[in-house]
Protein backbone atom coordinates (compact mmCIF):
# COMPACT_ATOMS: atom_id res chain seq x y z
CA UNK A 1 0.00 0.00 0.00
CA UNK A 2 1.29 3.45 -0.87
CA UNK A 3 -0.13 6.96 -0.56
CA UNK A 4 -1.87 6.77 -3.94
CA UNK A 5 -3.70 3.60 -2.81
CA UNK A 6 -4.67 5.21 0.46
CA UNK A 7 -5.83 8.37 -1.28
CA UNK A 8 -7.96 6.45 -3.79
CA UNK A 9 -9.51 4.53 -0.91
CA UNK A 10 -10.21 7.55 1.30
CA UNK A 11 -11.28 10.11 -1.29
CA UNK A 12 -14.70 8.48 -1.68
CA UNK A 13 -15.66 9.31 1.90
CA UNK A 14 -15.80 13.11 1.69
CA UNK A 15 -17.28 13.08 -1.83
CA UNK A 16 -19.84 10.23 -1.83
CA UNK A 17 -20.32 10.45 1.95
CA UNK A 18 -20.99 14.18 1.69
CA UNK A 19 -23.68 13.59 -0.92
CA UNK A 20 -25.30 10.88 1.27
CA UNK A 21 -25.14 13.08 4.40
CA UNK A 22 -26.68 16.01 2.52
CA UNK A 23 -29.39 13.70 1.14
CA UNK A 24 -30.25 12.46 4.64
CA UNK A 25 -30.23 16.01 5.96
CA UNK A 26 -32.59 17.26 3.26
CA UNK A 27 -34.85 14.21 3.57
CA UNK A 28 -35.13 14.82 7.32
CA UNK A 29 -37.22 17.90 6.61
CA UNK A 30 -39.93 15.70 5.10
CA UNK A 31 -42.12 15.07 8.13
CA UNK A 32 -39.47 16.73 10.35
CA UNK A 33 -37.67 13.44 11.06
CA UNK A 34 -35.38 14.21 14.03
CA UNK A 35 -33.68 10.79 13.96
CA UNK A 36 -32.71 11.13 10.33
CA UNK A 37 -31.40 14.64 10.91
CA UNK A 38 -29.31 13.42 13.82
CA UNK A 39 -27.90 10.64 11.63
CA UNK A 40 -26.97 13.16 8.93
CA UNK A 41 -25.25 15.44 11.48
CA UNK A 42 -23.25 12.51 12.88
CA UNK A 43 -22.24 11.65 9.33
CA UNK A 44 -21.09 15.24 8.67
CA UNK A 45 -18.86 15.13 11.76
CA UNK A 46 -17.41 11.73 10.80
CA UNK A 47 -16.75 12.90 7.24
CA UNK A 48 -15.08 16.11 8.45
CA UNK A 49 -12.67 13.89 10.40
CA UNK A 50 -12.10 11.42 7.56
CA UNK A 51 -11.42 14.32 5.19
CA UNK A 52 -8.20 15.01 7.12
CA UNK A 53 -6.32 11.78 6.27
CA UNK A 54 -7.81 12.02 2.77
CA UNK A 55 -6.11 15.39 2.32
CA UNK A 56 -2.83 14.25 3.88
CA UNK A 57 -2.70 11.10 1.73
CA UNK A 58 -3.22 13.32 -1.32
CA UNK A 59 -0.03 15.19 -0.50
CA UNK A 60 1.74 11.82 -0.24
CA UNK A 61 0.30 10.71 -3.59
CA UNK A 62 1.52 13.97 -5.10
CA UNK A 63 5.01 13.15 -3.87
CA UNK A 64 4.77 9.72 -5.51
CA UNK A 65 3.39 11.01 -8.81
CA UNK A 66 5.71 14.00 -9.19
CA UNK A 67 8.38 12.00 -10.93
CA UNK A 68 5.99 10.13 -13.25
CA UNK A 69 6.14 11.07 -16.93
CA UNK A 70 3.05 12.74 -18.35
CA UNK A 71 1.80 14.03 -15.01
CA UNK A 72 0.98 17.73 -15.03
CA UNK A 73 2.15 19.67 -11.97
CA UNK A 74 -0.41 22.39 -12.80
CA UNK A 75 -3.29 19.87 -12.66
CA UNK A 76 -2.03 18.51 -9.34
CA UNK A 77 -1.77 22.04 -7.94
CA UNK A 78 -5.30 22.86 -9.09
CA UNK A 79 -6.59 19.67 -7.42
CA UNK A 80 -4.69 20.47 -4.21
CA UNK A 81 -5.98 24.07 -4.10
CA UNK A 82 -9.55 22.81 -4.66
CA UNK A 83 -9.03 20.22 -1.89
CA UNK A 84 -7.77 22.87 0.55
CA UNK A 85 -10.85 25.05 0.07
CA UNK A 86 -13.24 22.08 0.23
CA UNK A 87 -11.47 20.75 3.34
CA UNK A 88 -11.83 24.00 5.29
CA UNK A 89 -15.49 24.35 4.27
CA UNK A 90 -16.13 20.72 5.27
CA UNK A 91 -14.49 21.26 8.67
CA UNK A 92 -16.83 24.22 9.24
CA UNK A 93 -19.84 22.08 8.23
CA UNK A 94 -18.65 19.35 10.61
CA UNK A 95 -18.17 21.84 13.46
CA UNK A 96 -21.67 23.31 12.91
CA UNK A 97 -23.13 19.79 12.87
CA UNK A 98 -21.30 18.95 16.11
CA UNK A 99 -22.64 22.07 17.84
CA UNK A 100 -26.18 21.22 16.72
CA UNK A 101 -25.78 17.61 17.95
CA UNK A 102 -24.53 18.88 21.30
CA UNK A 103 -27.42 21.31 21.72
CA UNK A 104 -30.00 18.62 20.96
CA UNK A 105 -28.37 16.01 23.13
CA UNK A 106 -30.76 14.02 25.28
CA UNK A 107 -33.92 15.54 23.84
CA UNK A 108 -36.14 13.48 21.57
CA UNK A 109 -37.78 16.57 20.12
CA UNK A 110 -34.99 19.02 19.28
CA UNK A 111 -35.78 22.70 19.49
CA UNK A 112 -36.11 24.46 16.18
CA UNK A 113 -33.16 26.70 15.49
CA UNK A 114 -33.66 27.99 11.96
CA UNK A 115 -30.35 29.92 12.05
CA UNK A 116 -28.15 26.92 12.78
CA UNK A 117 -30.11 24.65 10.43
CA UNK A 118 -29.70 27.21 7.64
CA UNK A 119 -25.97 27.52 8.36
CA UNK A 120 -25.55 23.74 8.22
CA UNK A 121 -27.56 23.62 5.01
CA UNK A 122 -25.43 26.30 3.35
CA UNK A 123 -22.11 24.79 4.42
CA UNK A 124 -23.14 21.24 3.54
CA UNK A 125 -24.31 22.33 0.08
CA UNK A 126 -21.04 24.21 -0.40
CA UNK A 127 -19.09 21.20 0.84
CA UNK A 128 -20.77 18.82 -1.59
CA UNK A 129 -20.32 21.19 -4.52
CA UNK A 130 -16.66 21.82 -3.70
CA UNK A 131 -15.95 18.14 -3.03
CA UNK A 132 -17.39 17.19 -6.43
CA UNK A 133 -14.98 19.67 -7.96
CA UNK A 134 -12.13 18.16 -5.93
CA UNK A 135 -13.08 14.76 -7.35
CA UNK A 136 -13.21 16.09 -10.90
CA UNK A 137 -9.91 17.94 -10.69
CA UNK A 138 -8.35 14.85 -9.11
CA UNK A 139 -9.65 12.64 -11.89
CA UNK A 140 -8.24 15.01 -14.49
CA UNK A 141 -4.70 14.30 -13.28
CA UNK A 142 -4.67 10.71 -14.55
CA UNK A 143 -7.56 10.69 -17.03
CA UNK A 144 -7.10 12.91 -20.09
CA UNK A 145 -10.28 11.37 -21.55
CA UNK A 146 -12.49 13.18 -18.99
CA UNK A 147 -10.76 16.55 -19.10
CA UNK A 148 -12.76 19.55 -20.23
CA UNK A 149 -10.58 22.13 -21.95
CA UNK A 150 -6.84 22.36 -22.00
CA UNK A 151 -4.58 21.89 -18.98
CA UNK A 152 -5.59 23.65 -15.79
CA UNK A 153 -7.49 26.44 -17.57
CA UNK A 154 -10.93 27.13 -16.15
CA UNK A 155 -14.12 28.49 -17.64
CA UNK A 156 -17.56 29.39 -16.30
CA UNK A 157 -18.46 28.32 -12.77
CA UNK A 158 -15.12 26.48 -12.32
CA UNK A 159 -13.26 29.72 -13.04
CA UNK A 160 -15.40 31.50 -10.45
CA UNK A 161 -14.77 28.85 -7.76
CA UNK A 162 -11.09 28.78 -8.64
CA UNK A 163 -10.80 32.42 -7.56
CA UNK A 164 -11.45 31.32 -3.96
CA UNK A 165 -9.04 28.37 -4.04
CA UNK A 166 -5.64 28.99 -2.47
CA UNK A 167 -2.48 28.31 -4.40
CA UNK A 168 -0.85 25.43 -2.49
CA UNK A 169 2.62 26.97 -2.66
CA UNK A 170 1.27 30.39 -1.75
CA UNK A 171 -0.51 28.97 1.31
CA UNK A 172 2.64 27.14 2.38
CA UNK A 173 4.73 30.30 1.98
CA UNK A 174 2.16 32.29 3.98
CA UNK A 175 2.54 29.88 6.90
CA UNK A 176 6.31 30.27 6.79
CA UNK A 177 6.27 34.04 6.34
CA UNK A 178 7.81 34.70 9.74
CA UNK A 179 9.12 32.64 12.62
CA UNK A 180 6.84 34.67 14.91
CA UNK A 181 3.74 33.57 13.00
CA UNK A 182 4.92 29.97 13.22
CA UNK A 183 5.65 30.37 16.95
CA UNK A 184 2.15 31.83 17.39
CA UNK A 185 0.55 28.80 15.65
CA UNK A 186 2.55 26.41 17.83
CA UNK A 187 1.76 28.44 20.96
CA UNK A 188 -1.97 28.18 20.26
CA UNK A 189 -1.54 24.45 19.60
CA UNK A 190 -0.16 23.98 23.13
CA UNK A 191 -2.79 26.23 24.72
CA UNK A 192 -5.47 24.19 22.93
CA UNK A 193 -3.82 21.03 24.22
CA UNK A 194 -4.00 22.23 27.84
CA UNK A 195 -7.65 23.28 27.47
CA UNK A 196 -8.58 19.98 25.82
CA UNK A 197 -6.74 17.64 28.19
CA UNK A 198 -7.81 19.54 31.30
CA UNK A 199 -11.51 19.44 30.48
CA UNK A 200 -11.66 15.94 28.98
CA UNK A 201 -9.36 14.70 31.72
CA UNK A 202 -11.60 15.78 34.62
CA UNK A 203 -14.64 13.97 33.18
CA UNK A 204 -12.69 10.80 32.42
CA UNK A 205 -10.88 10.78 35.77
CA UNK A 206 -14.24 11.10 37.55
CA UNK A 207 -15.64 8.14 35.59
CA UNK A 208 -12.54 6.13 36.48
CA UNK A 209 -13.26 6.72 40.18
CA UNK A 210 -11.04 9.70 41.02
CA UNK A 211 -12.52 13.05 42.18
CA UNK A 212 -15.56 11.05 43.33
CA UNK A 213 -17.14 13.91 45.26
CA UNK A 214 -18.13 15.36 41.89
CA UNK A 215 -21.48 14.42 40.33
CA UNK A 216 -21.08 13.39 36.68
CA UNK A 217 -23.86 15.25 34.84
CA UNK A 218 -22.53 18.82 35.41
CA UNK A 219 -19.09 17.79 34.16
CA UNK A 220 -20.56 17.60 30.67
CA UNK A 221 -20.58 21.40 30.72
CA UNK A 222 -16.82 21.03 30.15
CA UNK A 223 -17.23 19.26 26.82
CA UNK A 224 -17.86 22.41 24.71
CA UNK A 225 -14.56 23.75 26.12
CA UNK A 226 -12.87 20.51 25.15
CA UNK A 227 -14.28 20.83 21.66
CA UNK A 228 -13.05 24.44 21.54
CA UNK A 229 -9.57 23.14 22.43
CA UNK A 230 -9.86 20.51 19.72
CA UNK A 231 -11.03 23.15 17.23
CA UNK A 232 -8.03 25.39 18.02
CA UNK A 233 -5.71 22.43 17.56
CA UNK A 234 -7.35 21.23 14.37
CA UNK A 235 -6.96 24.68 12.81
CA UNK A 236 -3.42 25.30 14.05
CA UNK A 237 -2.48 21.71 13.19
CA UNK A 238 -3.76 22.17 9.64
CA UNK A 239 -1.86 25.45 9.33
CA UNK A 240 1.33 23.75 10.51
CA UNK A 241 0.73 20.86 8.09
CA UNK A 242 0.20 23.22 5.16
CA UNK A 243 3.34 25.11 6.20
CA UNK A 244 5.48 21.97 5.98
CA UNK A 245 3.47 19.31 4.10
CA UNK A 246 6.45 17.16 3.16
CA UNK A 247 7.77 17.18 6.71
CA UNK A 248 4.58 15.71 8.16
CA UNK A 249 3.40 13.47 5.33
CA UNK A 250 6.45 11.22 5.26
CA UNK A 251 6.52 10.77 9.04
CA UNK A 252 5.16 7.61 10.67
CA UNK A 253 4.53 9.37 14.02
CA UNK A 254 2.31 11.91 12.27
CA UNK A 255 0.16 9.20 10.68
CA UNK A 256 -0.14 7.29 13.94
CA UNK A 257 -1.18 10.55 15.61
CA UNK A 258 -3.94 11.03 13.03
CA UNK A 259 -5.03 7.42 13.59
CA UNK A 260 -5.11 8.00 17.36
CA UNK A 261 -7.24 11.14 16.84
CA UNK A 262 -9.72 9.16 14.73
CA UNK A 263 -9.83 6.45 17.42
CA UNK A 264 -10.46 9.08 20.09
CA UNK A 265 -13.50 10.23 18.13
CA UNK A 266 -14.65 6.64 17.71
CA UNK A 267 -14.36 6.31 21.47
CA UNK A 268 -16.38 9.49 21.91
CA UNK A 269 -19.03 8.14 19.52
CA UNK A 270 -19.31 4.91 21.53
CA UNK A 271 -19.62 7.01 24.68
CA UNK A 272 -22.36 9.35 23.48
CA UNK A 273 -24.21 7.31 20.87
CA UNK A 274 -24.62 4.04 22.78
CA UNK A 275 -26.04 3.25 26.22
CA UNK A 276 -22.81 4.21 28.00
CA UNK A 277 -23.77 7.85 28.39
CA UNK A 278 -27.17 6.89 29.81
CA UNK A 279 -25.55 4.67 32.45
CA UNK A 280 -23.40 7.46 33.88
CA UNK A 281 -25.41 10.60 33.24
CA UNK A 282 -27.16 10.58 36.60
CA UNK A 283 -24.26 9.41 38.78
CA UNK A 284 -24.21 11.48 41.96
CA UNK A 285 -21.30 12.24 44.30
CA UNK A 286 -19.55 9.09 45.52
CA UNK A 287 -21.28 6.77 43.04
CA UNK A 288 -19.26 4.38 40.94
CA UNK A 289 -19.47 4.21 37.14
CA UNK A 290 -20.17 0.81 35.54
CA UNK A 291 -17.15 -1.15 34.33
CA UNK A 292 -17.78 -0.51 30.63
CA UNK A 293 -18.02 3.26 31.21
CA UNK A 294 -14.70 3.05 33.08
CA UNK A 295 -13.20 1.16 30.17
CA UNK A 296 -14.34 3.87 27.74
CA UNK A 297 -13.00 6.64 30.01
CA UNK A 298 -9.66 4.85 30.44
CA UNK A 299 -9.37 4.29 26.69
CA UNK A 300 -10.13 7.96 26.03
CA UNK A 301 -7.39 9.12 28.41
CA UNK A 302 -4.95 6.61 26.97
CA UNK A 303 -5.71 7.76 23.42
CA UNK A 304 -5.39 11.46 24.23
CA UNK A 305 -2.00 10.85 25.82
CA UNK A 306 -1.08 8.75 22.79
CA UNK A 307 -1.98 11.74 20.59
CA UNK A 308 0.39 13.95 22.63
CA UNK A 309 3.11 11.29 22.56
CA UNK A 310 2.92 10.77 18.81
CA UNK A 311 2.83 14.53 18.25
CA UNK A 312 6.01 14.89 20.26
CA UNK A 313 7.75 12.20 18.22
CA UNK A 314 6.95 13.77 14.84
CA UNK A 315 10.28 15.60 14.88
CA UNK A 316 12.62 12.62 15.44
CA UNK A 317 10.57 10.35 13.15
CA UNK A 318 10.73 12.76 10.25
CA UNK A 319 11.40 11.03 6.91
CA UNK A 320 10.49 7.58 8.18
CA UNK A 321 8.17 6.87 5.24
CA UNK A 322 9.93 6.55 1.94
CA UNK A 323 8.36 6.73 -1.49
CA UNK A 324 9.47 5.13 -4.70
CA UNK B 1 31.06 37.95 24.84
CA UNK B 2 31.30 34.17 25.12
CA UNK B 3 28.90 32.39 27.47
CA UNK B 4 30.33 31.30 30.85
CA UNK B 5 32.55 28.22 30.67
CA UNK B 6 30.61 26.19 33.22
CA UNK B 7 27.90 25.79 30.57
CA UNK B 8 30.39 23.93 28.41
CA UNK B 9 31.34 21.70 31.33
CA UNK B 10 27.71 20.77 31.86
CA UNK B 11 27.27 20.01 28.17
CA UNK B 12 30.37 17.81 28.19
CA UNK B 13 29.04 15.65 31.02
CA UNK B 14 27.94 12.12 30.14
CA UNK B 15 24.22 12.56 30.90
CA UNK B 16 23.95 15.88 29.06
CA UNK B 17 25.68 14.45 25.98
CA UNK B 18 23.53 11.31 26.07
CA UNK B 19 20.28 13.27 26.40
CA UNK B 20 21.24 15.52 23.50
CA UNK B 21 22.93 13.14 21.10
CA UNK B 22 21.49 9.68 21.71
CA UNK B 23 19.22 8.37 18.99
CA UNK B 24 17.28 6.37 21.55
CA UNK B 25 13.59 7.34 21.66
CA UNK B 26 14.01 7.42 25.45
CA UNK B 27 16.53 10.27 25.42
CA UNK B 28 15.73 13.93 24.68
CA UNK B 29 12.26 13.49 23.15
CA UNK B 30 11.15 11.27 26.02
CA UNK B 31 11.98 14.04 28.49
CA UNK B 32 10.28 16.58 26.24
CA UNK B 33 7.22 14.31 26.11
CA UNK B 34 6.97 14.25 29.90
CA UNK B 35 7.36 18.03 29.93
CA UNK B 36 4.26 18.15 27.71
CA UNK B 37 2.38 15.63 29.90
CA UNK B 38 3.19 17.80 32.91
CA UNK B 39 1.97 20.92 31.09
CA UNK B 40 -1.30 19.18 30.23
CA UNK B 41 -1.87 18.14 33.86
CA UNK B 42 -0.73 21.39 35.48
CA UNK B 43 -2.29 23.91 33.11
CA UNK B 44 -5.27 21.70 32.22
CA UNK B 45 -6.36 21.25 35.84
CA UNK B 46 -5.78 24.95 36.56
CA UNK B 47 -7.91 25.86 33.54
CA UNK B 48 -10.88 23.84 34.82
CA UNK B 49 -10.72 25.51 38.26
CA UNK B 50 -10.29 28.95 36.66
CA UNK B 51 -13.23 28.47 34.28
CA UNK B 52 -15.42 27.41 37.20
CA UNK B 53 -14.35 30.36 39.36
CA UNK B 54 -15.19 32.70 36.50
CA UNK B 55 -18.65 31.18 36.34
CA UNK B 56 -18.36 29.57 32.88
CA UNK B 57 -19.24 26.02 33.95
CA UNK B 58 -21.48 27.03 36.83
CA UNK B 59 -23.24 23.64 36.99
CA UNK B 60 -20.15 22.01 38.50
CA UNK B 61 -20.04 22.14 42.32
CA UNK B 62 -16.97 24.12 43.33
CA UNK B 63 -15.75 22.57 46.56
CA UNK B 64 -14.97 19.07 45.17
CA UNK B 65 -12.67 20.65 42.57
CA UNK B 66 -10.15 20.92 45.42
CA UNK B 67 -9.08 17.40 44.38
CA UNK B 68 -7.63 18.90 41.19
CA UNK B 69 -4.82 20.59 43.13
CA UNK B 70 -3.18 17.19 43.58
CA UNK B 71 -3.14 16.81 39.79
CA UNK B 72 -1.66 20.30 39.45
CA UNK B 73 1.15 19.46 41.87
CA UNK B 74 1.76 16.15 40.08
CA UNK B 75 2.08 18.08 36.81
CA UNK B 76 4.35 20.62 38.47
CA UNK B 77 6.61 17.87 39.86
CA UNK B 78 6.83 16.15 36.46
CA UNK B 79 7.75 19.45 34.84
CA UNK B 80 10.28 20.47 37.48
CA UNK B 81 12.10 17.14 36.93
CA UNK B 82 11.76 17.03 33.14
CA UNK B 83 12.62 20.74 32.96
CA UNK B 84 15.81 20.16 34.95
CA UNK B 85 16.79 17.39 32.51
CA UNK B 86 16.03 19.60 29.48
CA UNK B 87 18.19 22.31 31.04
CA UNK B 88 20.95 19.74 31.60
CA UNK B 89 20.74 18.73 27.91
CA UNK B 90 20.94 22.30 26.54
CA UNK B 91 22.22 24.61 29.29
CA UNK B 92 23.76 27.20 26.95
CA UNK B 93 20.63 27.36 24.83
CA UNK B 94 18.40 28.04 27.84
CA UNK B 95 20.58 30.13 30.13
CA UNK B 96 21.70 32.59 27.43
CA UNK B 97 18.09 33.26 26.38
CA UNK B 98 16.23 36.01 28.29
CA UNK B 99 12.93 34.27 27.57
CA UNK B 100 14.06 31.38 29.79
CA UNK B 101 14.16 33.70 32.82
CA UNK B 102 10.86 35.29 31.77
CA UNK B 103 9.34 31.80 31.64
CA UNK B 104 10.63 30.90 35.11
CA UNK B 105 9.38 34.19 36.55
CA UNK B 106 5.91 33.72 35.02
CA UNK B 107 5.74 30.15 36.35
CA UNK B 108 6.76 31.44 39.78
CA UNK B 109 3.88 33.94 39.74
CA UNK B 110 1.44 31.38 38.32
CA UNK B 111 2.26 28.84 41.04
CA UNK B 112 1.92 31.58 43.66
CA UNK B 113 -1.57 32.39 42.31
CA UNK B 114 -2.39 28.67 42.29
CA UNK B 115 -1.48 28.39 45.98
CA UNK B 116 -3.47 31.55 46.75
CA UNK B 117 -6.54 30.07 45.05
CA UNK B 118 -6.14 26.86 47.03
CA UNK B 119 -5.70 28.68 50.37
CA UNK B 120 -8.15 31.54 50.00
CA UNK B 121 -10.90 29.88 47.98
CA UNK B 122 -10.70 26.21 48.89
CA UNK B 123 -9.03 26.50 52.28
CA UNK B 124 -12.10 27.77 54.14
CA UNK B 125 -14.85 25.10 54.22
CA UNK B 126 -17.33 27.57 55.70
CA UNK B 127 -17.50 29.58 52.45
CA UNK B 128 -20.51 29.11 50.19
CA UNK B 129 -20.09 28.97 46.40
CA UNK B 130 -20.82 32.61 45.69
CA UNK B 131 -18.27 33.76 48.31
CA UNK B 132 -15.74 31.32 46.86
CA UNK B 133 -16.31 32.76 43.39
CA UNK B 134 -16.11 36.31 44.68
CA UNK B 135 -12.75 35.56 46.27
CA UNK B 136 -11.46 33.53 43.34
CA UNK B 137 -12.61 35.32 40.18
CA UNK B 138 -9.79 37.88 40.13
CA UNK B 139 -7.18 35.24 40.89
CA UNK B 140 -8.63 32.98 38.17
CA UNK B 141 -8.14 35.71 35.56
CA UNK B 142 -4.53 36.11 36.66
CA UNK B 143 -4.09 32.35 36.61
CA UNK B 144 -5.31 32.02 33.00
CA UNK B 145 -3.16 34.92 31.80
CA UNK B 146 -0.05 33.67 33.62
CA UNK B 147 -0.36 30.08 32.37
CA UNK B 148 -0.86 31.30 28.79
CA UNK B 149 2.20 33.46 29.36
CA UNK B 150 4.20 30.50 30.69
CA UNK B 151 3.29 28.34 27.68
CA UNK B 152 4.08 31.19 25.30
CA UNK B 153 7.46 31.91 26.88
CA UNK B 154 8.22 28.18 26.79
CA UNK B 155 7.31 27.90 23.11
CA UNK B 156 9.41 30.96 22.31
CA UNK B 157 12.50 29.19 23.71
CA UNK B 158 12.43 27.02 20.59
CA UNK B 159 12.59 30.02 18.26
CA UNK B 160 14.64 32.67 20.04
CA UNK B 161 17.84 31.04 21.28
CA UNK B 162 21.20 32.56 20.38
CA UNK B 163 23.30 29.41 20.90
CA UNK B 164 21.99 25.87 20.55
CA UNK B 165 25.12 24.52 22.25
CA UNK B 166 28.29 26.13 23.60
CA UNK B 167 30.02 27.89 20.68
CA UNK B 168 33.21 26.16 19.60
Amino acid sequence: MNFSHLHLLLNHFPIIGGIIALGLFLTSFVGNNAGLRRASLILFVALALLALPTFFSGIGAKGELKAEPGISAALMDRHEGAAMLALFVMEIAGALALVELWRNQGSSTPRRRPGSILAILIFSLLTVGLMVRVGNTGGDIRHPEIRVGEGANETGLSAFVHVFEPSPDGFTQAMLISKWWWAFIMDLHFIGLALLIGTVGVLNLRLLGFLKRLPVAPLHALMPWAMAGFGINLLTGLFAYIGMPGYYTFDIAFWLKILAILLVWLNLAVFYLTDVFGTIERLGPGEDAPVFAKFIAGTALFLWFAVITLGRYIQPYNNTISIR
Amino acid sequence: MAPPLFLQSIEDSGLSTWLRESESPFAFYFVLLFHTFGLALLVGANTVVDLRLLGYVGEIPLAPLKGLFRIMWLGFAINACSGALLLLAYPTKALTNPFFYVKLAIIGFAVRVMVMIKDRVFGDPSLDESSMMKRGAGLAKWSICLWIGAITAGRLLAYTYKYLVYPS
